[in-house]
C-alpha cells in the first residue's frame, strides 16, 4: 500500500534506476502507444508526479502464463519496477498469505480504495452447471468477478482467456467458459489485452496512457486498444516481403525456412490476426514466434483456438 | 556386462516408522499460541481446517487436514479448477495437440 504514497522519483532513486533508463522507459511506452517521441517527456512528468492506483489480480481458468509474461517485464527494467510501484495487493500466484488471509487482503483493498483499484483477470470464468469449475474459498469465480471488477476503477481483461474465453471456451466448451464482457455485462471501462499470453508492454504502455492522460486508451469494438490491435500482423511483418515476391517455406527445415521466407503455406496466421506482436516482441524486445520459425497461430484473435486451428494448414490464399 | 555395484560403505539407514501412539508429546512449555478470534478445540477432540487457496503456486489448489489432539491424521487436497482440455482435444488436428496441451500450465 505503501506505493500509493511514496513518489516514483524516490522509488527509482531507491533502485538505483538512473534518470537514463528512466527516460528510455518512457520512450518506449510512447513508442508502443503510437505517440511521438515528444511525449515521453510528459509521460515521465506524469509517472513522477501521479500516485499509482493498487491493483487486484484475479485468476480464474487459467494457465498462469500472463503472469509469467508479467513477471519477464524487460529491459530497460523499470516497466517492472512501475508494476511494483502499482501496489499488487491480491495475486494468489506472487502473494504471501494462503487461505483466509488472502480474503482479508482483497477486503481490505476493496474497502480502503473503493472504486479507486485496477481489477486485473487472467484466464476465463465458467458459466455451467451454477460456476462450480472455477472456485476460490468457496466462492465461484463468477461471483468473485462480479463484485472485484464491478467496484474497480477499471477492469483490464489480459490474455485471450479473459477476453472471449479462450481455451477453456474452445469446442465443446465443457465448462460455458466465457470472458470477463460476458461475465461482467456493461462493464466499464474494460480494456482487454487478448494474446496466449499477453504482451506486459502492452499492460504497462495501458497503464501508462492512464497515468499519464487521465484516461483509457482507445479501443476498437472488441474493447483492444488500438495501439496494440490496430495494425495487421502480416502488414508489419519481417518476412513480409518474401510473402509479396511469392518466396515460401514449403516444408520445415527446407532451403526457404534456412532463408527465412514466408510461413504462410506452413499455416501462419499473420494476415487474419491484429497485434503488434513484430515490434513489441518478447524476451527483451529481441524475438517472436515468426522471427524464431515458426507462423502465428492467431492468438489475439477472437476464438483462435476454434476459428485459426488448424494450426498448421494454410489460410486461403487472396493472391490465386 | 552389467557389472554389480560397489559395495558402499554407507550404511543404509532406515528411518523407523512413527505410529501415533509412539509420537513423544509436545513439551508443556509449547502451547499454540491462538489465533485471535479461533477458540482452540478442546483436547480429545477433532477439528478440520481448510487452507483455499494455497498461493505461490499455480492453480487454485485446496487442502484440508483433519487434526487431532494437535496431529494431521488426514488430509484431502483439490483442484478447484477445471477446464476440460481433455474434452478439448479430440477430433483435432494431431498437430495442434501440442498448443492445447501446453497451455495446461504456463509456468
Amino acid at each position: 500500500m505503501s506505493a500509493v504514497t511514496s513518489s516514483l522519483s524516490e522509488r527509482l532513486y531507491q533502485e538505483g534506476v538512473s534518470r537514463r533508463r528512466f527516460l528510455k522507459f518512457c520512450g518506449v511506452m510512447a513508442a508502443t502507444l503510437a505517440l511521438p517521441a515528444h511525449y515521453g517527456d510528459r509521460i515521465a512528468r506524469a509517472l513522477l508526479a501521479n500516485p499509482r492506483p493498487p491493483l487486484v489480480w484475479l485468476e480464474f481458468q487459467d494457465c498462469t502464463g500472463d503472469t509469467e509474461s508479467f513477471l519477464r517485464a524487460s529491459q530497460p527494467g523499470v516497466d517492472e519496477l512501475l508494476l511494483d510501484l502499482l501496489s499488487l495487493d491480491y495475486h494468489e500466484t506472487l502473494m504471501v498469505p494462503a487461505g483466509l488471509g488472502t480474503e482479508q487482503s482483497l477486503m481490505d483493498t476493496m474497502q480502503r480504495f473503493p472504486g479507486g483499484y485496477v481489477c486485473i483477470v487472467e484466464g476465463s470464468i465458467p458459466t455451467a452447471a451454477g460456476g462450480i469449475h472455477c472456485m476460490i474459498r468457496g466462492r465461484t469465480a463468477l461471483s468473485l468477478v462480479q463484485e472485484v471488477a464491478s467496484n474497480a476503477l477499471a477492469t483490464i481483461a489480459l490474455g485471450s482467456c479473459a477476453w472471449d474465453g479462450g481455451l477453456a471456451a474452445a469446442l465443446p466448451n465443457p465448462t460455458g467458459a466465457v470472458g470477463v464482457r460476458d461475465a461482467v455485462p456493461g462493464l466499464a471501462p474494460l480494456i482487454s489485452l487478448p494474446g496466449c499470453p499477453a504482451n506486459v508492454v502492452n499492460l504497462t504502455a495501458a497503464l501508462t496512457h492512464f497515468l499519464t492522460f487521465d484516461e483509457w486508451p482507445a479501443t476498437d469494438s472488441q474493447g483492444r486498444p488500438h495501439f496494440a490491435y490496430g495494425e495487421e500482423i502480416h502488414e508489419e511483418c519481417e518476412r513480409h516481403d518474401h510473402y509479396e515476391d511469392r518466396r515460401f517455406v514449403l516444408e520445415w527445415g527446407d532451403e526457404g525456412h534456412k532463408q527465412g521466407w514466408c510461413l504462410f503455406q506452413m499455416g501462419c496466421k499473420g494476415p487474419e490476426t491484429d497485434h503488434n506482436c513484430p515490434t513489441a516482441r518478447w524476451n527483451d524486445a529481441t524475438c517472436w514466434p515468426v522471427a524464431a520459425g515458426h507462423g502465428c497461430v492467431g492468438c489475439a484473435s477472437p476464438n483462435f483456438w476454434d476459428r485459426m486451428t488448424p494450426f498448421y494448414v494454410p489460410l486461403p490464399d487472396d493472391d490465386d | 556386462m552389467l557389472k554389480p555395484p560397489p559395495p558402499s560403505d554407507v550404511e543404509r539407514v532406515f528411518l523407523p516408522i512413527i505410529r501415533k501412539d509412539q509420537i513423544p508429546a509436545p513439551e508443556p512449555t509449547v502451547t499454540p499460541s491462538p489465533t485471535p478470534g479461533v477458540t482452540p478445540p478442546p483436547p480429545g477432540t477433532s477439528q478440520r481446517v481448510a487452507i483455499d487457496p494455497i498461493t505461490r503456486i499455480e492453480g487454485h489448489l485446496r487442502l484440508e487436514v483433519k487434526v487431532e489432539d494437535g496431529y494431521v491424521t488426514d488430509a484431502w487436497s483439490a483442484g478447484m479448477m477445471f477446464r476440460g482440455i481433455e474434452l478439448i482435444l479430440p477430433g483435432r488436428d494431431p498437430r495442434d495437440a501440442w498448443v492445447f496441451a501446453q497451455r495446461i500450465c504456463g509456468v
